[in-house]
Parts: C-alpha cells; sequence; structure tokens
C-alpha cells in the first residue's frame, strides 16, 4: 500500500533550515568589528521591548545594532535568498548541475551597467545615488532580454541556445566593462570594490529598493516547483503531459532573473551561493522542487550571512569581499557534503 | 476514436510526413510499423502536439463506436487547436525510458500524470493519488513505489511511464518505441499489459513497434509507414506480406504463419 | 538624522570648490583672503565638493580622516590632536600611526567609525572616496566633509584653509599656507633662469615595453612643469597615459624619475631592461626614485614633492 510520507518528514527540512537560518541572523547581528558584551546584548534587547532609552556605551552598541548591522543583516538575507532561490530555478530550467543565476549574463549585464554609470559624476542626491544600482538593474535586466531574443527559433527557446547566447553575450559585456575600466582608472578602485561586493550602503534604503523585485520574483519562483519537476522530464514529455513548456519557462526566467537582478544592483556579484546552495539542499533533501526551491531560499539566506559574518570577523577590522569567502569556504564544504552522501542518483 | 487527415509534417524544408491519414478506434491496438526514419516517432511528437503541423488534422470522435467511423458531426474535438493542458487530458503518451530523471520516486513520477487536471502548484487530491495508485497496480508495479527512478531496470521504468500514461486518464494512448530497450521478456509483458489495458478499459492505443512480430501478436490493426507516407493499413495479415515488407525495409523476408497463436511470423532472408 | 543646525551664517572668505581654477603661472601667488580663526561655539557652515553644504556648531574635535592627505593636512595645521581615527593607508607623520584604523583600500568600517563618534569626517572627492560612502555616512547621522581634489598647488593651499576652518586651527592653517606660498615662490623665481630637461616621470612598468606615465592635466604634469621640466607625457592621452618604448626611445628623456620606487622599482632595474640601455638617461645616470606620496597626496607635502622634483631636475640650483 502506497503511504505519503510521514508529516514529519515533510517538516523537518524547513525546520532544520529555518534553524540554520536563525542561527545565521543571531551571528549576523552579534558579530561585527565592534565587540558588544553579551550582557550589554541582552539589556538592548529586552529594552528594545519597552522602548528603553541607554546612556553611553551602550548607547552606541544600541545604535550599531539597529543602523549597521540590522539593515546588513536584512540585505544580505534577502540578496542569498534571491541567489539561492534563482539558482535552483535555473538548475531546473536548464536540467543542468553547472547552472547558476549568471548564467546567461545577469552578471556582466550589470557590471556594464554599474561601470557606465560610474563613469558620470551624477550629483549628489537620493537619486544620483540610485544611478549605480539602478543602471547595473537596467543592464542586468536588459542583457536577459536581449540573450532571450537571441536566443528565440520560432515560438520555443531551447535551452542551448539560451545559454550559448547567454555566455556570448557575458564574455561581450564582460569585455566592454574591462576596457571601460581601463579607460577610467580614476574609478576603478569604485568599479572593483562594487563588482566584489556591492556599494557598502548603509541604511535602509538598498532593501526597500531591492524588496518589491524579489517578493515579486521569489513569489513566483515559490509557486513554480510542481511545474519545475515537470520540466526534468524533458520539454517534450512536459509538454505531452499538458505544461505550455515555452510559457512557463519565460514565466521562471523572467522571475528568477528579477531576483538576481535586484539583489545583484545592491551587493554586486557573489558567486558559488546560486550553485553550491540547491546541490546541497538536493543531496540532503532530495530534488523535488516544490521543496527544494523553498530550501535553497531559506539556505542561500543563511549561507550568505553566515559568509559574510566570516568576511567581517577573520581578519577584524578589516573586511574581505564576501565572494572569496564564499568561494573559499563554499567550494570545500559542498565537496565535503558530496562525498558524504548516500544517494548517488541524487541529481 | 482518433482521427489522422492528410497530415503534413516539415523540418525546415524538408517533408517527413506526407499526407498521413490514420484511424484509432477505442478498444483497439494499432501498431506503426517501418523501418528508421520513416517518421513513426515523429507522427507520435505531431500527434501529441510538441512539433508543429504543417497541414492536415487531428480530431478526436468522443463517440466510440466504430461504425460512426469518419463521422466529424457528433462531439468532435480538433486536437491541434487545443493548448497543452486540454489536449494532455485526451491522449497521454508513453516514451522510451531514456530519459527520465533518476532522482524522483516512482509515486512521485506516476502523479506527474496527474498535471493536466492539477492547477499550478500542482495540489494533489485523494482522488488524484487514487487513480495514480491504481495506474501502477493495472502495470503491476505497486511494489516499486518508493523506489527510485534510477535505480530501476528499463523493463521496471516502461511500466512505471505507462502507469504515469494511465494516470493522465486519457482515452487515447501513443506508445513511441516502449519496447527498444527492453529484453524479450519484457518485451512480452509490457505488450501483453497494453493490450489487455486497451481492451478492458476501451482505450484507443496508437504504438509504434519496431518489432513486427509483436505488432502481429499484439496489434488489431497494423499501419506501414514509409519514407513519411502510410504504405498500408489493416490487419496483421493484410499488411505483414512478403511484398509490403521486403519492399519498406530492403531486404527479402519470409512470412509464415505463427505456430501458436493465428497471426503471421515474419522471417528475415530468403526462402 | 542629521545634527541639529543652528544655522547661523558666519561666510568665510575661502575659494569653495566652486571657486575659478588657477593656473600654475610661475610666480603667481593666491590672491584669497586667509581664513580667520574662529572662536570656540560659533558656527562654521562650508561647501564641500558634492555640493553640500556642511554645517558645525563648532570647530570639530574629534575627526576622522578618511584619506592619507587629509590625515597630513591635520597634523600640520596643528589639528593632529583633534583626530580620532584614520584610514589604514595613512602613515605620516609618524603621531598618526597611533590613531585606530577605520579600514581603508578595501572598503571602510562603519561600525568601527561609528563607535569612535566622530562630530567630523573628512573624506577627499575626486572618486578617492566613493558617494556611496558619504552617503552611507551620512544616513548614520555623522557630519562628512569632502574636500575636493585641487587641480593646483595653490587649490590644496585652500583645503588647508578649509580644514583650518573646521577644526578651528585657521591661524595655523593661514601660517601653513603662508610658509608654503613662500617655498613655492621662491622655488617660482629660480626656475625663470633655467633651461628645462625633458622628463619621463613614471607611473607603472608592469609591462615594460608599454609603461605608463604622467599625460597631460594629471597632478604630475603640472609638478614638473613648475619644478622646471618638460613632461615627455605631455603629448599623451590621459591622465594615466600610456607610452611606448618607441616612443620613449625617440622622446629620449635627460631624466627619469621612477614614481613606481615604492613598488620595488629600482635604477639598477631600470637598466637591465631590454631596449632601455639606449636612453640618455640611463648611460648618463640620471634615474632617480622619488617617494610618490609627496607628489600623488593633496596635502602639504605637495610643496616637499615639488621641491624634491626640482632638485632631482636642477641639481646645482637645489640643494
Amino acid at each position: 500500500m502506497v503511504r505519503a510520507p510521514a508529516n514529519n518528514m515533510k517538516i523537518r527540512p524547513y525546520l532544520y533550515t529555518l534553524l540554520f537560518l536563525f542561527m545565521a541572523v543571531v551571528l549576523s547581528i552579534t558579530i561585527g568589528s565592534v565587540f558588544i558584551p553579551p550582557a550589554d546584548l541582552g539589556r538592548i534587547l529586552t529594552g528594545w521591548l519597552n522602548r528603553a532609552t541607554f546612556s553611553e556605551p551602550v548607547k552606541t552598541f544600541a545604535f550599531i545594532l539597529t543602523d549597521i548591522r540590522l539593515p546588513r543583516t536584512v540585505l544580505v538575507l534577502l540578496t542569498g535568498a534571491a541567489l539561492g532561490g534563482s539558482g535552483a530555478a535555473y538548475q531546473g530550467l536548464f536540467r543542468n548541475p553547472l547552472a547558476d543565476p549568471y548564467l546567461i549574463g545577469v552578471a556582466s549585464g550589470a557590471g556594464l551597467g554599474a561601470v557606465l554609470a560610474m563613469s558620470y559624476k551624477w550629483p549628489y542626491s537620493f537619486w544620483g545615488l540610485m544611478a549605480v544600482p539602478a543602471a547595473a538593474f537596467i543592464g542586468a535586466l536588459l542583457t536577459v532580454f536581449l540573450v532571450y531574443a537571441l536566443a528565440r527559433v520560432g515560438k520555443t527557446i531551447p535551452m542551448t541556445n539560451l545559454i550559448l547566447a547567454g555566455v556570448a553575450f557575458g564574455s561581450f559585456a564582460t569585455a566592454l566593462t574591462t576596457s571601460l575600466m581601463l579607460r577610467s582608472t580614476g574609478e576603478l578602485h569604485r568599479v572593483i570594490s562594487w563588482l566584489n561586493g556591492g556599494s557598502s550602503q548603509a541604511g535602509w534604503h538598498p532593501v526597500l529598493a531591492m524588496l518589491p523585485f524579489l517578493l515579486f520574483g521569489l513569489g513566483i519562483l515559490l509557486l513554480s516547483g510542481h511545474v519545475l519537476n515537470l520540466l526534468q522530464f524533458g520539454d517534450d514529455q512536459a509538454q505531452q503531459m499538458g505544461l505550455p513548456v515555452t510559457r512557463v519557462r519565460t514565466l521562471i526566467l523572467l522571475a528568477a532573473s528579477l531576483a538576481t537582478a535586484a539583489a545583484v544592483s545592491f551587493s554586486g556579484i557573489i558567486g558559488f551561493i546560486g550553485l553550491i546552495v540547491p546541490h546541497v539542499m538536493r543531496l540532503w533533501f532530495g530534488a523535488d522542487y516544490r521543496r527544494l526551491l523553498p530550501l535553497s531560499i531559506i539556505g542561500g539566506a543563511g549561507a550568505l550571512l553566515l559568509a559574510d559574518v566570516m568576511a567581517r570577523a577573520v581578519m577584524a577590522p578589516q573586511e574581505l569581499p564576501v565572494g572569496i569567502v564564499t568561494a573559499l569556504v563554499g567550494v570545500p564544504f559542498f565537496l565535503w557534503v558530496l562525498r558524504r552522501a548516500k544517494n548517488q542518483g541524487y541529481w | 476514436m482518433l482521427c489522422i487527415e492528410n497530415l503534413s509534417v516539415s523540418y525546415g524544408v524538408h517533408r517527413v510526413l506526407k499526407d498521413v491519414s490514420l484511424e484509432v478506434n477505442s478498444g483497439e491496438v494499432v501498431a506503426l510499423i517501418g523501418p528508421n526514419g520513416a517518421g513513426k516517432s515523429t507522427l507520435v511528437r505531431a500527434i501529441s502536439g510538441v512539433i508543429p503541423v504543417e497541414s492536415g488534422r487531428i480530431y478526436i470522435n468522443e463517440d466510440s463506436d466504430a461504425a460512426h467511423q469518419g463521422s466529424r458531426s457528433r462531439s468532435s474535438v480538433n486536437l491541434l487547436s487545443l493548448p497543452p493542458m486540454p489536449r494532455a487530458r485526451f491522449l497521454a503518451v508513453v516514451p522510451q525510458s531514456a530519459s527520465l530523471p533518476p532522482a524522483f520516486t516512482v509515486w512521485e513520477t506516476v502523479l506527474m500524470g496527474r498535471t493536466p487536471y492539477l492547477n499550478f502548484l500542482g495540489q494533489v487530491s485523494a482522488k488524484d493519488e487514487a487513480i495514480a495508485h491504481l495506474g501502477l497496480q493495472k502495470v503491476d508495479a505497486l511494489d516499486l513505489s518508493e523506489r527510485r527512478v534510477g535505480e530501476l531496470s528499463g523493463g521496471e521504468q516502461q511500466r512505471v511511464l505507462l502507469a504515469r500514461a494511465l494516470a493522465q486518464s486519457t482515452p487515447i494512448l501513443l506508445l513511441d518505441e516502449p519496447t527498444s530497450n527492453l529484453d524479450l521478456h519484457y518485451q512480452v509483458s509490457f505488450m501483453e499489459t497494453v493490450s489487455a489495458l486497451a481492451q478492458r478499459d476501451n482505450l484507443a492505443v496508437l504504438v509504434a513497434v519496431h518489432d513486427l512480430n509483436l505488432a502481429a501478436r499484439y496489434a488489431d490493426r497494423v499501419s506501414l509507414l514509409v519514407d513519411g507516407g502510410i504504405k498500408a493499413t489493416g490487419t496483421p495479415r493484410q499488411v505483414l506480406t512478403p511484398e509490403l515488407i521486403s519492399t519498406a525495409y530492403r531486404l527479402p523476408v519470409q512470412v509464415i504463419p505463427h505456430p501458436f497463436v493465428d497471426v503471421p511470423l515474419v522471417l528475415p532472408g530468403n526462402k | 538624522m542629521f545634527p541639529k543646525c543652528l544655522f547661523l551664517l558666519l561666510i568665510i572668505p575661502l575659494g569653495t570648490a566652486c571657486g575659478p581654477a588657477r593656473t600654475s603661472a610661475p610666480g603667481a601667488i593666491s590672491t584669497e583672503p586667509p581664513a580667520s580663526e574662529v572662536p570656540a561655539g560659533t558656527s562654521i557652515r562650508l561647501t564641500d565638493d558634492l555640493g553640500r553644504t556642511v554645517t558645525l556648531s563648532g570647530p570639530a574635535q574629534r575627526v576622522i580622516s578618511l584619506a592619507p592627505a587629509n590625515t597630513e593636512i591635520l597634523f600640520a595645521i596643528g589639528a593632529g590632536a583633534q583626530v580620532v581615527g584614520r584610514d589604514e593607508t595613512s602613515d605620516y607623520p609618524a603621531e598618526a600611526l597611533a590613531l585606530p584604523t577605520i579600514g581603508g583600500y578595501s572598503g571602510f568600517n562603519l561600525e568601527a567609525i561609528v563607535s569612535l563618534q566622530p562630530d567630523l569626517v573628512l573624506a577627499q572627492g575626486g572618486g578617492f572616496n566613493s558617494p556611496e560612502l558619504v552617503s552611507s555616512l551620512e544616513e548614520l547621522g555623522l557630519t562628512v566633509y569632502v574636500l575636493p581634489n585641487p587641480p593646483t598647488v595653490e587649490a590644496m593651499f585652500n583645503n588647508l584653509g578649509k580644514v583650518g576652518a573646521l577644526t578651528g586651527h585657521g591661524a595655523g592653517a593661514t601660517a601653513l599656507v603662508d610658509s608654503l606660498t613662500m617655498r613655492v615662490a621662491a622655488l617660482d623665481e629660480k626656475i625663470l633662469q633655467l633651461s628645462f630637461p625633458t622628463v619621463y616621470y613614471e607611473l607603472d612598468a608592469t609591462e615594460p615595453t608599454k609603461p605608463y606615465t604622467a599625460g597631460p592635466g594629471s597632478f604630475v604634469d603640472l609638478l614638473i612643469a613648475r619644478a622646471g621640466g618638460i613632461n615627455v607625457g605631455a603629448e599623451l592621452q590621459g591622465q594615466w597615459a600610456q607610452i611606448s618604448l618607441e616612443q620613449l626611445v625617440v622622446a629620449n628623456p635627460a631624466i627619469i624619475i621612477l614614481g613606481d620606487a615604492a613598488y620595488g622599482e629600482t635604477p639598477e632595474k631600470v637598466a637591465v631592461r631590454p631596449g632601455w640601455g639606449t636612453l640618455a638617461a640611463i648611460q648618463t645616470g640620471q634615474v632617480f626614485p622619488i617617494d610618490d606620496n609627496l607628489v600623488s597626496r593633496p596635502g602639504p607635502r605637495l610643496v616637499d614633492g615639488l621641491e624634491a622634483m626640482a632638485k632631482l631636475l636642477h641639481p646645482g640650483v637645489f640643494k
């Protein structure tokens, strides 16, 4: 007799992953270059509940918590969520274990947009400061649109064409970006900084700017687990089972690219999260995309938070670029998980 | 009943299906035979809507009575005009087992067959589960439910695919060379299952097969496709003649009566 | 979260960022009135390089410097005791090394900056400190002043005056400007009588056949002219100009100044570069290292750099 999996099996993956995320959030808030003694931490947290005011030095600590660490934690959390979710979606769409959110050129397009914006001296105002992230965002989406249009064959979008067009376009954009960087040596440092880890903008503005695109994009992805499962059988079988393949594929591509573009615009280009987190989730919790997507979103958020904490703490007060930490730590971790995986047919 | 009328399909300038007409009645198994490159798979894919059709009609008469063959006046559904989801409620395809994602369990795979009746999220009701369960039962694969598809043998995978197509609850079943990768035992058992299902559940079944003797044994009618065109359609005895077969396959063959059942037996080679 | 400011208009007659650019004509002296000393408790209002009006309720007592040039300026005008934090690359004067660092090349540490509770953060414009950084600090309620990147030595004097006003060391700034002006004037006068040798100033030679030199409009180009030399890079394009070895051979500079000495280039190494042996400067041994901090940091040591360069170009005249 066939039984659906027991209820605790369904819940456990979510519990574990949410716990992981919670721990990462706690670490991100409590660790920074300024050491806040746990006693003061406790006082601040309880003080928040009854709106207490503090005296120095706790006042500065509280300020650091609410105005520096908290917005940064939320920003990193959202970025990791976007990367994890779109990484899983791309791997499902392309049926390729090497797929990551930058496969069809989002990163290169964003980089080009940012560099172009940085070569112009914008007025110092709210919109002037938004120019670079906005240009990155537009660059990212334009690239996806162009790649998609290039890859179209009649009414279908063959996956191979998408990958080829994406790689070609990405290389083109990167080459343009590099040549621009060589020409404007004054801005070189700022560009490299941005590429490696975003604009380091404090405050809630980046979070608020990212949020609508993230909610929309990740929202759609969360609902797309079933159709991604279907797509694993190939275009033919998926269509024969009733899926309007091209339409669904376009929708998921758009949603994933939107989320990635929003994340990249404010956090720069951070690798490995979108590639490795979905794989780890797949190894531990199975390849059902209805579960894999939300788990990759939560796991990506936690993983990036951890990487960010390490980037801040390892060489304090200096900060390593987060992208370096994700590579140096993420890859060995993934290899370890891979070796220990019992199910060889996990993909 | 599935009616295909004057169907033509081209890949670019190359025409691969020329004016194909074919009917499959409910309750019968029609075997589609022909040499490599004749267009058997193309026909199956064209009917299921995966490749675009250049000209011709494909429709379903909901009235299953053979006497109304060719009639278009009663509840006729034009398959070509249907979007994928409604179309998938009329016909299901059993592909070759080569391209199955190995990580899903058998149960999960079969449940996917219910997609045409599910919402975007794929939420499954008790009824859907019952139908999937029934499908697995019919192909005698219930004991495989919790196994991963990647761990199964070719024969087991093929049965799972059949169960999935059955879960789709369609009046028409298309099978694209399902026995190509199976050993003798599974070839026979699979075709027996298909034949029994066609009769019992009144399905219209179109099977593309390589093996002429399987076709002879298990099909009610046979259709010979050569170079994109139908050369002959009829009972196995009518179509599996030395003249037709040796011309089609460019190989001299002999046809003798089968020693155990009342069907022809095709043997390659001269007398 | 801006500090509540009293908008008492106390106009300080200093050249602001929008002031006219001075040409580096030898002998020209800044005609702007000196910065007046501001008594504590009086509000200070200045416009910075980003066009923002920055207001302090009194001279800044806790200053964080985000650029090595700013650190040098602060100490040079006598405000060293008011500096509470510096960026990592600030290494002059020696007293600055005792200050806590708050980041630098690979980003600035907002927490460290905030925990030092500065009342003024001094940034450098012209791309050195990004506008995002300034905006972040503003978001956190800090007062940030961005000094413009001076195109001329005289413009740098203006910066000294501004920092003096911000920190209540107007007199110190004025004194410094006066002494620097005298040194520059003396140098300008001596130059008038001399013949100018051709100079190649090397910025980077990772690729010895295509090194980078100071192009037209760059500060080094300016300094070379003012120190009495002819920059071979002045014919090229862009401030960070690439010159080919062939062009260099044709130009055949009399003197080679190694601005990349800090990165390991020495006259001995240059002499053995393939193809460089034909250059007159190498054969006559006229290859000299220079401390590039003296010419690249827009602070008072620019005058030291100018004098150092003049000494290299005209060794007989400048001791």
